[in-house]
């Protein structure tokens, strides 16, 4: 693991998060978005858990501890609620990209609004 | 009563999360025994509210932790910051309850007939009484990740409450742009929360004020922050997906959704005065939202003059509402650096812009309910379809006039006494916004002109023969919100010196906040 | 406890404005009762006058929202032209904004920090 620079993490999760901001932002499937979103909320929960790392550290179990510095436990609780915070979201987002398919017949997200201005 | 005003903060969130999954069971059983349930359960939080707002106006701020042996064992023994998730109640947080639990129960009551032809009930009443929950948590809660969670509830129980009734396309759509919004807003306020977390360890608001430094990760996390926050308000140029979600929802939600908005922005000064304080750059933050809110007041009243549909119309109109709040707290938070200037027009534009919020809470949903009355009787959002509506619905009529000289701050309705408090004092921080804010006042009283000879005045037209006065329950929902109205409109200063005074004091005390949470200092 | 609302600069007591109005009205109707007594409603006299032409039906004669204000609308076409361009209703234009002004902002909290 030493030779992995120590900011990987933090550059894939700027990578994840600027990919899914460009694919949100230029492209116009309404599958395609919902997948944006998906994408950015993995690249903050991988910032998350990321952030926590300790060089070395254990897991931060107290059972069998190991004579190292922990990683941080509390990001990664926050990390399993945003996660599950975000499969919520998910499944209502698809829900309603399926009732906009069965009204209005397209899934592109320039010819299937009805309201402008 | 002593424990129950003790344990106030976690029953009135309790008390609408229990009762929304009891009614799923309840409905199916009997209709009458889960309307009841929704309005008692409604009902005893208002009750709940109020007594909590009495007893901070005595005790101070109200601290509960969650888990602890005692509610205010803050920091237990050993330990060198507050653990545990912790509500904090001050003067402000209180303030958007109360009006949070009136607008609540005014919608619950506007939904008993708005929704009574609709199929699955059970989970409107279900989804309308999380998304309280939700914004109570976001009011009341004194721990950053605590507030996106409840941030989150919020917008996933709204976003499927806009697109309740699937048989309407545009109604889908508007839930989906609602979605993704509140999704890539809520992600942010996630982002920011990391960074602050990764420099300081804490989460906890009082503590995290104790702490925090204006480093560079700092700034980028409160333009996050604000920005995100300001998503959700739906300022100007933030504001795009705002009439499309609102305009399409059932007139209740689109109450309960506006107070959302407003509790997003609640907890924008949250960050701006609790969190960071002193530290940030006060002027240029200040002119941040000061300008955000000039351009909100501006380009919503414009659009609203070219609307045709009436719950468009009206949303735009409470964009340009939601900028008056913001400049009027935007000036008290680019002087807060100095003493004496906050003496001086700082605390009097802040308290008016406070003012502007309750105002706002009351007007603006009684408009959107009137929207959704004109859409039940007609069966057509377009008022440029509608005519001589007076003659039929006499007691709808009524309530409009009061509501559009109230919202285009005509005396002596409550909308011009919050507008002359922001007028006289922004005034002394730069002349430009004072005649900003009356020229859209002249604009807002044009379109509600507008709308009002459009749709109501005129002879009676054929196609609106069969048209009846609204039913009994969305009326008693409206006159809810017009006895507040008149009750404002009475006594401005007793409402004044009892809530809005101790808010905006509470927005400016950033140490008895934190003195609150981590005890006082020895 | 006055019912007076103070902003440090302005006088506000709204029950003085509602008796101020309600005397005001009552000397109007006062005025009114002494009125002209040679007006006849629902005669000749109160129909409306078009210049001889004919008067259509009281439904016809609404004028509708969309027609009120036309001044106001021709003269501001090149504002409005303006600010109805990014009101598409396309999500995706929503989000670009929202990135747009959270860089700008940041930009501008950043290079503000840099003088102190």
């Amino acid at each position: 693991m030493e030779h992995i620079p120590f900011n990987f993490p933090f550059l894939a999760a700027a990578l994840l998060v600027g990919i899914s901001l460009y694919i949100i932002i230029f492209k116009k499937n309404l599958i395609k978005l919902i997948m944006g979103v998906a994408m950015l909320a993995s690249g903050v929960n991988l910032f998350l858990v990321a952030l926590g790392y300790r060089a070395g550290g254990a897991s931060p179990i107290y059972t069998n501890v190991l004579e190292r510095p922990m990683v941080l436990p509390v990001p990664q609780a926050l990390t399993l609620t945003s996660i599950v915070i975000n499969v919520a979201v998910l499944a209502l987002m698809l829900t309603i990209v399926i009732r906009i398919y069965r009204h209005t017949g397209s899934l592109d997200s320039e010819k299937s609004r009805k309201m402008k201005g | 009563m002593p424990s129950l005003i003790t344990h106030s903060p976690i029953l009135i969130i309790a008390i609408p999360l229990a009762a929304a999954f009891l009614t799923l069971p309840i409905g199916m059983a009997s209709r009458k025994a889960r309307n009841a349930l929704v309005i008692v359960s409604l009902a005893f939080v208002v009750f709940l509210v109020f007594a909590l707002a009495r007893d901070i106006s005595i005790n101070g701020i109200h601290v509960y932790t969650l888990g602890a042996t005692s509610p205010d064992l803050t920091i237990p023994k050993g330990f060198m910051v507050p653990v545990r998730i912790i509500l904090e109640v001050d003067s402000m947080s209180v303030l958007m309850g109360i009006i949070w639990s009136i607008v609540a129960l005014a919608a619950a009551i506007f939904s008993l007939s708005h929704i009574a032809n609709e199929t699955g009930q059970n989970r409107f009443y279900t989804l309308l009484l999380l998304m309280v929950a939700g914004g109570f948590g976001i009011m009341f809660t004194g721990d950053l990740f605590n507030l996106f969670v409840f941030l989150e509830i919020t917008s996933i129980s709204g976003a499927a409450l806009i697109a309740f009734r699937t048989r309407f396309a545009d109604a889908q759509e508007g839930g989906f742009k609602y979605i993704v919004v509140s999704a890539i807003a809520s992600l942010m306020v996630l982002f920011a929360i990391g960074l602050l977390y990764a420099q300081y360890n804490l989460l906890n608001i009082g503590a995290l004020a104790q702490v925090i430094q204006y480093t560079t990760l700092d700034k980028i996390a409160l333009a996050l922050l604000v920005i995100a926050f300001t998503i959700k308000a739906g300022m100007v140029p933030l504001h795009l997906w705002l009439p499309d979600a609102y305009s399409v929802a059932p007139a209740s939600i689109t109450g309960m959704l506006l107070i959302t908005s407003h509790a997003c922005m609640y907890a924008a000064f949250r960050v701006c005065f609790t969190l960071y304080g002193g530290m940030l750059n006060t002027p240029v933050v200040g002119w941040i939202i000061i300008i955000f809110g000039l351009l909100s007041m501006f380009v919503g009243v414009t659009m609203a003059l070219i609307q045709k549909d009436v719950m468009r119309f009206m949303s735009y109109h409470a964009i340009s509402q939601l900028g008056y709040m913001w400049v009027g707290v935007g000036v008290g938070l680019a002087v807060l650096g100095n003493a004496g200037l906050v003496d001086s027009y700082g605390k009097a534009a802040m308290s008016g812009g406070i003012f502007h919020i309750l105002n706002d809470a009351m007007y603006m949903p009684l408009l959107f309910f009137i929207g959704g009355a004109l859409f039940h009787c007609t069966g057509t959002r377009d008022f440029t379809q509608m005519g001589g509506l007076a003659h039929k619905l006499k007691w709808t009529t009524i309530l409009f006039i009061i509501g559009s000289l109230c919202i285009s701050g005509i005396p002596p309705f409550n909308g011009f006494s919050s507008k002359i408090l922001i007028y006289e004092s922004v005034y002394q921080f730069h002349p430009i916004l004072t005649i900003a804010g009356i020229i859209v006042s002249i604009l807002i009283l044009a379109s509600f002109i507008k709308v009002f000879h459009s749709a109501f005045m005129g002879a009676e037209l054929s196609e609106y023969k069969a048209v009846k006065e609204v039913p009994r329950s969305m009326i008693i929902a409206m006159v809810i919100l017009a006895a507040g109205i008149v009750f404002i409109t009475l006594f401005p200063s007793l409402i004044v010196n009892w809530t809005i005074h101790p808010a905006s004091d509470a927005l400016i005390n950033q140490g008895g906040y934190i003195n609150a949470v981590t005890g006082a200092i020895p | 406890m006055t019912f007076i609302l103070e902003s440090g600069y302005a006088f506000w007591n709204p029950i003085i404005l509602i008796i101020v109005f309600i005397v005001t009205m009552v000397i109007v109707y006062f005025f009114r009762r002494r009125g002209q007594e040679n007006y006849k409603k629902d005669t000749d006299q109160a129909q409306i006058f078009l210049c001889g032409e004919e008067v259509p039906e009281a439904e016809q004669r609404h004028v509708r929202a969309g027609n009120i204000y036309w001044g106001f609308f021709e003269t501001l076409k090149e504002y409005y032209n303006q600010i109805l361009r990014p009101h598409t209703g396309i999500i995706n234009d929503y989000v670009l904004w929202f990135i747009a002004v959270t860089a700008i902002i940041a930009i501008i909290l950043l290079i503000a920090g840099l003088g102190t």
